[in-house]
């Protein structure tokens, strides 16, 4: 049968099988009056039976919103083909299944069948789009067929042997569609099923009598089940879990969550396999220990580390201004490139624009709508505010090929690949080598087709980024993803769902949850500490007799209220979303969520545009905003808050190797010859810093003295530091600064000059001390006090009520902040406490990189540069911090007045400042 | 402390650090929603909120009884935050021993919602108890905040709060007492209560309780949000 195997199209060649593709798209389409592939008669067969049965899912799914695979054995071609598969050992049905598909098994998928027969585990990580989801599910079908040969069976499906982990709940539909395409096929008696939050209450309540063979199912909803007084027994049968997208999960508590419930899992199966799938990563042998866990010897779990097909070549290019004199210094929007985005549009099928944030994305969406182009219509808006509705609308345009253009943010970073998709852009600094790769990697699945991604500089800084990014990807230096460590809220959430799915005992639960990676070091106090919290409410010695959650008898630790039960289930998890209302038509449907801060500073009769639409807000009602259409586009955009992003690490090394070519004279990409001359201008005006060296320019101007640090670590780093120098300089006199930081450096301003060569000597950037010095330069108690809202909520301190919720619980409800108060004063030894510090320090400052920053600066040399005027670099700093202090419509005059001078300066052959007015965000006036 | 000294309605009312209010004329203390044993309802609830709250609580309305040489005490509504927590037994401990330290003193609890629910506080308490509104003039003593034909509102309910600006994009959001042309509202008594930014007219007076003092907010230059 093997000889009788197509062999026109290898693996690498052919199509490869991309993770969650509709199975019927998998079917390569094929010319008129084209020889078939294969002269296998069973490749013919299995080919008529899919054309047959293409055209009847297409009947049959008619205007439904996903295409899924209907059951094969109506076609009796199909019929016939199955029958041949009956025929042949599993691996010879297995090989010719790939062969119907024009596919053949490449070397890295054998690998982990084999290992998997094996009883190994292991991670496989390779580009999104080679193959990836059929290495890891083929292993456990190969195996039923082992174990079950002959002709099908005709009995009731067998009960839950494979759970198949994904992140995001739209991944689901999708892969379960691709799972279940080889099970129909191979007459596996299989069922495949999903499980997440937007599964129907029918077939939930099916699957709480009987779960599939195979489960689909998120993190959360796993817990869910490990709720259940009987999971124990749900698990018997179980061989295999499959976590996929293990990148996305590992380094938040979401991976958290996940490793406690393989730990979960594994007890009650000692054999059971793992095998996670994830991007390539800058620490993926952690993130294979990660997810394996760890061993009896207290080592990480044996495990096997497969590397899929090296990806497809990228290629990194931009988008630049018809002259140079256009871009604009500073600026996060980008619109001044907006008709060349459009060409390059129009040079595509169909593209994906990137920003970095939702604002900019709602920007740029106003923009190309009414720019005029053709296909106004048939742009699209995605983020991760939106309706779910209308972002699933959105793919499926996509999808389709029914949309021309998507603006959207990292919303589509994930998920189901866009077949028809061939231009992806990035508007903005791609801030890290990894996002670059994934947002590439959205284009070009068509045979042959190369990943291109362009990027769409919003300023002339960042064309050093895209030229670093693209030695950074050639040299595979990707980021790495550490890993959560020891989160003691998630820690007691856990512990009240085991109690809740047959109890555990104190001691075997700690053998357990040590077993992970992220509790391998939990101590017997802070275990201990966790029990007291769920048993009594706090530590031993101030017990409250009214307070009982968990409660221990016999050695076994429960729950016995039905009320504490069902609030547990209502909140499990840790995703934890701004406090936000929805956005809703007074007649009609909901757009999506903006954050309560925005809407408050509404009155009725403005107007704002959310969701791609004119909007005039009317009135806010039961956590809604309602609205109304409005007739045009004009007010404010929202806003949301969040972490911006920083340069990587890795990208923000190739930043200083890339200066440092320029200080060189080495100018060796378009982007590197463009910003030339602004580079230029900086080594004129100042210098260009070396790779071991760090440039502190000093000037005065009618604000004030200036210092201009350029460390060039990205933002998080720059603000930390910021913070610790301007507390390290006031150690010395009384002296006050205003802060700023971008991803190059930071500025310190303040009305008399700062004593700097005598802090440079008491060890400014000394790594001393610096445990204590960060907490004392920032207001490290108020961050904490908002990172203490998301470890209230997981650890179960804030119950946030359900629909329908009666008042006896709407009494137990009381703000983060308010709980972080009190516990500040009348427990202030509170671990909860401790973490949110500890998050906050390591999370928002980035700490430990602050601290090998600094480590680094310190071994280099530092030159103070006293410059006449801002220079290139210290110009956005200046910028930023305005736009910071000052509405915006005063923010452009300013910013022209204080461009002026420095146009006049740096003389006519130089870049000129931009226009303004276009590169910044559409603010309200 | 440092109290703020004003007129409503005609009568000398003080405004008191401890977030009460002190009617001169009848040496009556007046505070708004106690909420005692808020922290011992969440912890029945499941909730571990640690205990001390309605203790410091009492601390601290014993130090204003003590400050003014109260005769009488008026209390705005929501005393006990829930049934669950009226019947902690560490709690009412607490509170009776208050009591028996304050015997001569008259209290007097206007029903708020709270209330209703937790039922009126336990008879040994000696706190005599009035449906809202009840007159005693000019006032109106009541819980939730209106407009009376009777006299000018005293209230609470609300638990307003109010947002300060200073420099470098530093803000604080305090509880404060919210005077009105026709009523006022009174901050939140216990301090397991938020705050509420709530919507404040032009005719409004704002006082901010910021630590132990009691600050007159102007409005120019500081915000509302």
């Amino acid at each position: 049968m093997t000889d009788d195997t197509p062999q026109r199209s290898g693996y690498s060649l052919g199509r490869p099988v991309a993770p969650g593709t509709p199975f019927v798209d998998l079917i390569p389409p094929r010319e008129a009056g084209e020889p078939p592939t294969g002269s296998s008669s069973l490749a013919k067969d299995l080919r008529r039976a899919r054309a047959l049965r293409k055209r009847q899912v297409k009947a049959a799914t008619h205007g439904s919103r996903r295409t899924a695979a209907a059951p094969l054995d109506r076609a009796p071609e199909a019929r016939r083909a199955l029958r041949q598969y009956a025929k042949l050992d599993p691996e010879s049905a297995v090989r010719a299944w790939f062969a119907a598909h024009e596919w053949q098994p490449v070397a890295f998928q054998e690998e982990v069948w084999n290992a998997y027969a094996a009883g190994e585990s292991g991670l496989i990580h390779a580009a999104t789009g080679t193959g990836k989801t059929y290495a890891a599910w083929m292993g456990p079908v190969l195996e039923w067929l082992r174990e079950y040969p002959g002709s099908p069976r005709r009995t009731g499906a067998p009960p839950l042997r494979v759970l198949w982990i994904t992140p995001l709940r739209a991944l689901a539909a999708d892969t379960e569609a691709a799972l279940r395409a080889p099970v129909t096929d191979l007459g596996l008696p299989w069922t495949v099923e999903s499980r997440t939050g937007d599964t129907s209450p029918a077939i939930r309540a099916r699957q709480r009598t009987r779960l599939p063979t195979a489960l689909v199912t998120t993190p959360e909803s796993l817990s869910l089940l490990l709720t259940r007084s009987d999971a124990a027994s749900l698990f018997d049968d179980l061989q295999c879990v499959i976590v996929d997208e293990w990148h996305e999960l590992m380094a938040s508590k979401r991976g958290v969550q996940t490793e406690l419930d393989l730990a979960r899992l594994r007890h009650f199966c000692p054999k059971l396999r793992t095998w996670g799938l994830s991007a390539t990563l800058g620490n993926i042998e952690i993130a294979r220990d990660t997810l394996l866990g760890v061993a009896a010897d207290g080592r990480p779990a044996r495990g096997r580390l497969v590397r899929g097909l090296v990806p497809k070549a990228i290629e990194v290019d931009s988008l630049f201004p018809a002259t140079i004199e256009r871009f604009p210094w500073s600026g996060q929007i980008g619109l001044t490139l907006l008709p060349q985005v459009i060409a390059a549009i129009e040079e595509g099928r169909s593209s994906l624009v990137f920003t970095n944030t939702r604002a900019t994305a709602e920007i740029w969406f106003q923009a190309l709508v009414q720019c005029g182009v053709a296909w106004a219509d048939r742009i699209g808006l995605h983020h991760g505010s939106l309706d779910r509705a209308e972002r699933e609308r959105v793919e499926d345009g996509l999808r389709s090929g029914e949309l021309r253009c998507v603006v959207c943010t990292s919303s589509l970073d994930l998920g189901v690949d866009f077949t028809p998709v061939d231009r992806v852009l990035q508007v903005g600094s791609p801030k890290a080598v990894g996002r670059l790769v994934q947002r590439a990697g959205r284009s070009g699945h068509r045979p042959g087709a190369v990943s291109r991604v362009t990027c769409v500089p919003t300023n002339a800084l960042e064309l050093v980024d895209v030229a670093g990014a693209r030695d950074a990807l050639l040299a595979g230096a990707i980021e790495a993803r550490p890993p959560v460590e020891r989160p003691l809220d998630l820690l007691a959430q856990h512990a009240i769902t085991v109690a809740l799915g047959g109890g555990f005992r104190a001691d075997e639960l700690y053998d357990e949850v040590r077993t992970t990676h992220a509790y391998r070091d939990l101590d017997a106090d802070e275990w201990a500490w966790v029990l007291d919290f769920i048993t009594r409410g706090g530590e031993a010695l101030r017990a409250y007799p009214e307070y009982s959650k968990v409660v221990e008898q016999d050695g076994v630790y429960r729950v016995t209220s039905r009320m504490i039960a069902m609030r547990h289930r209502m909140s499990i998890g840790t995703i934890v979303s701004e406090s936000s209302l929805t956005v809703r038509y007074v007649r009609g449907k909901a757009l999506g969520t903006v954050e309560e801060n925005f809407i408050a500073r509404l009155r009725p009769g403005d107007r704002f545009t959310f969701a791609g639409k004119p909007l005039e807000f009317v009135r806010v009602r039961d956590m809604t905003a309602w609205v109304r259409k409005a007739p045009s586009a004009e007010g404010a955009v929202p806003k949301w808050s969040g972490i911006r992003m920083a340069l990587s690490p890795e990208l923000a090394l190739a930043v200083r190797v890339k200066l440092d070519e320029a200080r060189r004279g080495i100018f060796a990409s378009p982007e590197m010859e463009k910003v030339r001359p602004v580079l230029e201008l900086q080594a004129a005006w100042s210098c260009l810093p070396a790779p071991d060296e760090l440039l502190i320019e000093r000037t005065e101007t009618r604000e004030g003295h200036h210092l201009f640090v350029y460390p060039i670590e990205g933002r998080l780093v720059h603000e930390g530091m910021a913070a610790l120098f301007a507390y390290r300089i006031a150690q010395l006199g009384p002296i006050t600064f205003t802060l700023a930081a971008n991803d190059y450096g930071f500025e310190l301003l303040s009305t008399e000059r700062a004593p700097l060569d005598e802090a440079l000597e008491h060890g400014l950037l000394s790594s001393e001390f610096l445990f204590n010095d960060i907490p004392a330069s920032l207001n490290a108690a108020e961050m904490a006090r908002r990172q203490f809202r998301e470890v209230a909520r997981v650890a179960g301190l804030i119950f946030q009520g359900f629909p329908g919720a009666a008042k006896s619980v709407k009494q137990l409800q009381a703000s983060s902040g308010l709980i972080y108060e009190v516990f500040a004063r009348y427990d202030p030894g509170n671990l909860l406490l401790r973490q949110a510090e500890r998050e906050v320090l390591e999370r928002q400052l980035e700490q430990s990189r602050l601290g090998r920053t600094l480590a680094r600066l310190a071994a280099g040399r530092v030159s103070v540069v006293e410059v006449e005027r801002p220079t290139p670099l210290a110009f956005p700093l200046i910028v930023d911090r305005a736009r910071e202090e000052l509405s915006s419509e005063k923010l452009a005059d300013r910013v022209r007045r204080m461009a002026e001078p420095l146009e006049r300066a740096a003389g006519p052959a130089i870049p000129r400042f931009a226009n303004l007015r276009s590169a910044r965000p559409r603010e309200r006036s | 402390m440092n109290d703020a000294v004003t007129v409503i309605a005609g009568e000398a009312v003080r405004l008191l650090a401890e977030r009460a209010l002190y009617w001169e004329r009848e040496r009556a203390l007046i505070v708004a929603d106690l909420h005692w044993g808020k922290a011992a309802t969440f912890r029945a609830g499941g909730i571990p909120i640690p205990g001390g709250t309605t203790r410091e609580d009492l601390g601290r309305l014993a130090a204003a009884l003590r400050r003014t040489g109260a005769k009488r005490l008026i209390l705005l509504g929501d005393l006990f935050h829930a049934r669950e927590g009226r019947a902690a037994a560490a709690t009412l401990a607490t509170i009776s021993a208050w009591r028996a330290a304050h015997a001569t003193l008259d209290v007097l609890l206007v029903r708020g919602n709270h209330d209703v629910r937790a039922g009126d506080p336990p008879d040994a308490l000696g706190i005599s108890v009035v449906n809202a509104p009840h007159l005693v003039a000019p006032f109106a003593l009541c819980h939730e905040p209106g407009v009376s034909p009777d006299g000018y509102v005293l209230a609470g309910h609300i638990h307003p709060g109010y947002v300060v600006y200073g420099a470098g994009r530093q803000s604080a959001r305090l509880p404060c007492f919210v005077l009105g042309t026709r009523g006022a509202i009174l901050p939140a008594f216990g301090s397991f209560t938020g705050t509420m930014v709530m919507d404040t007219r032009k005719t409004d007076r704002i006082y901010v309780v910021a630590g132990d003092e009691v600050i007159s907010v102007h409005r120019e230059g500081i915000r509302g949000a």
